[in-house]
């Protein structure tokens, strides 16, 4: 079940288009499995459109307008492709992803094992930041780290904890330099999950701190 | 082109928009039956100056303003078919569309590569086509990796290594354990890293 929704101010955000890119996505993800937000995001569309309706506009005709029109109505239709649903492989399991990461399937670099159970392929997001598919197998656990930056995590398929909560299918997980956490999975299928994170990560115990000079290369 | 076609109609002066809801919805969806140029002249009519001024608000400038009600009804044009009056009134479509198309400029006015498209954001139309240059990407480092290699350190450089970023300890309480001087310590982590980065880029 899912417990950790957008807020109401962030999904407002997401109806207006006011929003970062990183953001934008894992709230399109999530409310492509949450109805609830999905519905709360289509009333704030509805509000929207109603202000743009009743905004005081000019009636009369405008030749700019005229043309416009003429020049629109010359262009031929556009069908819409067909969409395809590409699905994550790892390990002979494949995974349905929400329907806004699915472009990202594809752009998604190689499975490396970051530690014994724990498996990262890179997501190149351009300018939005860096993202990770990451699926932690029965019994993995990310090292212990906190954040430079934020972190966005959207639980793709399965459950973990992290030693402040649990969390399911669909919940998105908002981390900044004042959360430090370890995510594990005891779920019998393990856990995938997709994290955006603008700032390296920073470790905070065991051989993990290794890895804090190097951060940046993780981020290329 | 614009015989017969007119922007002057009763939606655009009269009309409360619940009213006509209904009405556009017809409109459109005999636009997408019949490409009737009529009917979309009437849809323009009404939704045009409408988002001349949400633009306007928006953008703050005439010409992205127009821009933006340009490429917006276009695409009502083009994908009028991709409209489902059950999914929603046609002003909640009309504001989606150009929502998208909006977020889509911003990011392009500030010049960022593309990354997110409001296309993967907000399926209101259809999906674009899949980009077909794929980024290879970077090789990964992995803790396993910098694991192996930290065990080719020198003995003494990764007696310092495993004090500071392992256990934890400051260089003072390193050089004070191993009873060398702090600047000794200094120089080992120096040189350790260096070499770890070395061997982290060759191995790339």
């Amino acid at each position: 079940m899912i417990n950790y929704h957008p807020t109401d101010k962030q999904l407002r955000q997401f109806a207006e288009g006011n929003i970062s890119s990183a953001l934008a996505l894992v709230a399109a993800a999530h409310c492509d499995v949450c109805s609830k937000c999905q519905a709360k995001v289509d009333d704030v569309n509805l509000e929207l459109a109603s202000d743009i309706e009743n905004i005081k506009a000019h009636t009369f005709s405008d030749p700019a307008f005229d043309k416009m029109l003429a020049s629109i109505t010359q262009l031929p239709v556009l069908d819409a492709p067909v969409q395809k649903s590409p699905r994550i492989e790892l390990d002979g399991r494949f995974f349905d992803v929400p329907r806004p990461l699915q472009r990202f399937v594809k752009k998604t670099g190689n499975w490396s094992k970051l530690l014994g159970k724990v498996w990262q392929a890179p997501v190149d997001l351009g300018e939005a930041g860096m993202a990770h598919f990451i699926y932690m197998e029965k019994g993995g656990r990310v090292p212990e780290h906190t954040h430079r930056g934020t972190e966005f995590t959207l639980v793709v398929n399965g459950e973990f904890s992290d030693g402040l909560a649990d969390y399911d299918s669909g919940d998105l997980i908002v981390m900044d330099d004042e959360h430090i956490h370890s995510p594990h999975s005891n779920a019998d299928d393990g856990c995938l999950v997709f994290s955006i994170v603008d700032k390296p990560l920073h470790f905070t115990s065991g051989i993990a701190r290794l890895l804090n000079p190097f951060s940046h290369l993780f981020f290329k | 082109m614009l015989v017969g076609i007119s922007l002057e109609n009763k939606f655009t002066n009269t009309s409360k928009p619940k009213d006509c809801a209904e009405e556009m919805s017809a409109l459109l969806m005999e636009v997408a039956a019949e490409r009737c140029k009529r009917s979309y002249a009437k849809v323009f009519g009404y939704f045009a100056p409408r988002l001349r001024s949400y633009a306007l608000k928006q953008m703050g400038n005439e010409a992205l303003a127009m821009e933006l009600v340009q490429d917006t009804m276009t695409n009502v044009w083009q994908k009028a078919h991709l409209f489902n009056s059950e999914k929603g009134s046609p002003s909640t479509w009309i504001f989606t569309i150009a929502r998208n198309i909006r977020f889509d400029m911003l990011r392009k006015l500030q010049n960022r590569k593309e990354d997110i498209c409001s296309d993967d954001l907000w399926p209101v139309l259809c999906e674009q086509t899949p980009d077909q240059n794929e980024v290879s990407l970077d090789q990964q480092v992995t803790l396993q990796q910098v694991g192996q290699l930290f065990n080719k350190l020198p003995d003494k450089q990764k007696a310092v290594i495993e004090a500071i970023y392992i256990d934890g300890k400051s260089q003072q309480e390193v050089a004070d354990q191993l009873t060398i001087p702090l600047g000794t310590v200094k120089s080992r982590t120096r040189l350790a890293l260096q070499r770890l980065k070395d061997m982290l880029e060759d191995h790339d």
